[in-house]
């Protein structure tokens, strides 16, 4: 891979940076943004807590290796 | 950003968020573990989650303020602490408690209602 | 019926109409007390998170992004009417705040990694080593390695925000990360000075070619939206 930057603007581009543009995405939608169901933010001694990841796991979800599972079979 | 199917309104290009990188690869692959531990389902209903959270959350911080306490009185004990030391670290410990008995009281909770059942392993506090 | 909540804007813009979101449906504008949220009808108790809900729900955030700057809600925010009408009792003057403060900005982030071998920092003893002991090392080796790597994580992120401070209105550098990733920043920015900061990370990058670099953006406020309400607090014991 040489210097040259890669711009990726989700069109017409590569599966990888494809999934790029979809990761980046991701990471903004479900780990920002605001939040309703009291997020409590603690830190101690300069390392933040962050316990959003509790809702998502108190309400009923599949396990992460099915999703996992899933996301293989669909890329085969 | 593609769109599916569901959504046949592609976005003016102004404002898209272009990505910018010289490793793709690299970034693809970190982020991925961070993408990789979700769930597959998500419901982030107000009501429901909130009382159980917080219960849970303050918990885990009343166990850890308690164990904070013990450490401070033991180092205090061993006489390594400046004079200084021990004050503001007692001022600190003060401040933790007084903000968790707020928290608490913001939650609707009691002193009983905060508590683990590990199991065979027994209660946490 | 509950809805999926995309954002919170001022209501005095003009917002993009026929906006198709989660499920391809309609997208609608709820005006609560000063402010107006974007919803869509939502009939499971649950949203799945797939690759199509999760870009239709950053898809109608950006439509409204070009327009003027929401506060996104995360994906998957399912609530009544009634809560959102609580929501806004409890948190106006917070949300009338932060919506001030990201007014006529956007976001961009930056991410770096590092392939640096953190736990050279102290070479593995080659003597024999009992096991106990030679996992005590081995953690040793790790613990140090890790205080390297987050020292380092933390004069990388001072030296960027040196770099790029001045054309910023706000930054948000997560440095406790795991993996490869040393940082993670987000910067909130006027809209007419992006170009701006495009080019000082442009400088930066050249001045640490060890370091491998991504940028991305423009973005919706998504960091700076629930700064301030959340319940934060800082327990200053070390």
């Amino acid at each position: 891979m040489s210097f040259e930057q890669i711009i990726v603007s989700g069109s017409g581009d590569s599966l990888e940076e494809q999934e790029l543009s979809l990761l980046e995405t991701l990471d903004h939608v479900l780990n920002r943004g605001l939040v309703i169901a009291g997020e409590i933010t603690i830190s101690v001694a300069d390392i933040d807590l962050i316990f959003v990841g509790l809702n998502v796991m108190l309400s009923s979800v599949e396990t992460a290796q099915q999703v996992l599972r899933e996301r293989q079979k669909k890329s085969e | 950003m593609t769109f599916s199917p569901e959504n046949p309104h592609p976005a003016e290009p102004e404002l898209e968020p272009d990505i910018e990188t010289a490793h793709p690869e690299e970034f693809v692959e970190q982020l991925r573990c961070v993408v990789d531990s979700l769930p597959s389902r998500i419901n982030i209903d107000a009501q429901s989650v909130e009382q159980g959270l917080a219960k849970l959350v303050l918990t885990l911080i009343e166990f850890i303020r308690r164990l904070l306490e013990k450490q401070a009185v033991r180092r205090m004990e061993g006489g390594d602490l400046s004079p200084e030391q021990i004050e503001e670290l007692g001022l600190a410990l003060m401040r933790l408690e007084a903000k968790l008995q707020e928290l608490k009281t913001q939650f609707g909770l009691a002193d009983e209602d905060l508590n683990l059942d590990l199991g065979p392993i027994g209660r946490l506090i | 019926m509950k809805l999926h909540v995309y954002c919170l804007v001022e209501p005095v813009e003009t917002l993009p109409t026929s906006l198709h979101g989660i499920a391809g449906v309609l997208v609608r504008q709820l005006d609560i007390g000063d402010f107006s949220f974007l919803v869509s009808d939502f009939p499971d108790r649950s949203v799945p998170v797939t690759r199509g809900n999760a870009l239709a729900h950053a898809a109608v955030i950006q439509s409204v992004l070009r327009e003027t700057t929401p506060l996104p809600f995360r994906f998957g925010t399912l609530v009544t009417a009634e809560q959102l009408e609580n929501y806004v009792t409890a948190k106006r003057e917070a949300l009338k705040s932060r919506l001030e403060q990201v007014r006529g900005c956007i976001e961009m982030n930056v991410k770096i990694i590092s392939d640096h071998k953190w736990t050279d920092v102290c070479p593995a003893i080659e003597t024999q080593e009992t096991p106990g002991t030679a996992f005590l090392s081995e953690k040793r080796r790790e613990i140090l390695g890790s205080e390297a790597r987050a020292a380092e994580a933390k004069r990388v992120a001072e030296w960027l925000e040196g770099q790029v401070g001045e054309v910023v209105r706000q930054s948000d550098i997560k440095t406790n990360l795991t993996g490869r990733l040393l940082l993670a920043g987000a910067w909130l920015i006027e809209r007419e000075r992006v170009d701006q900061f495009r080019i000082k990370v442009a400088e930066a990058r050249q001045q640490r070619p060890d370091l491998h670099f991504l940028l991305s953006g423009s973005w919706a406020p998504y960091s700076f939206a629930n700064m301030d309400l959340e319940f934060k607090t800082h327990f200053g014991v070390s």
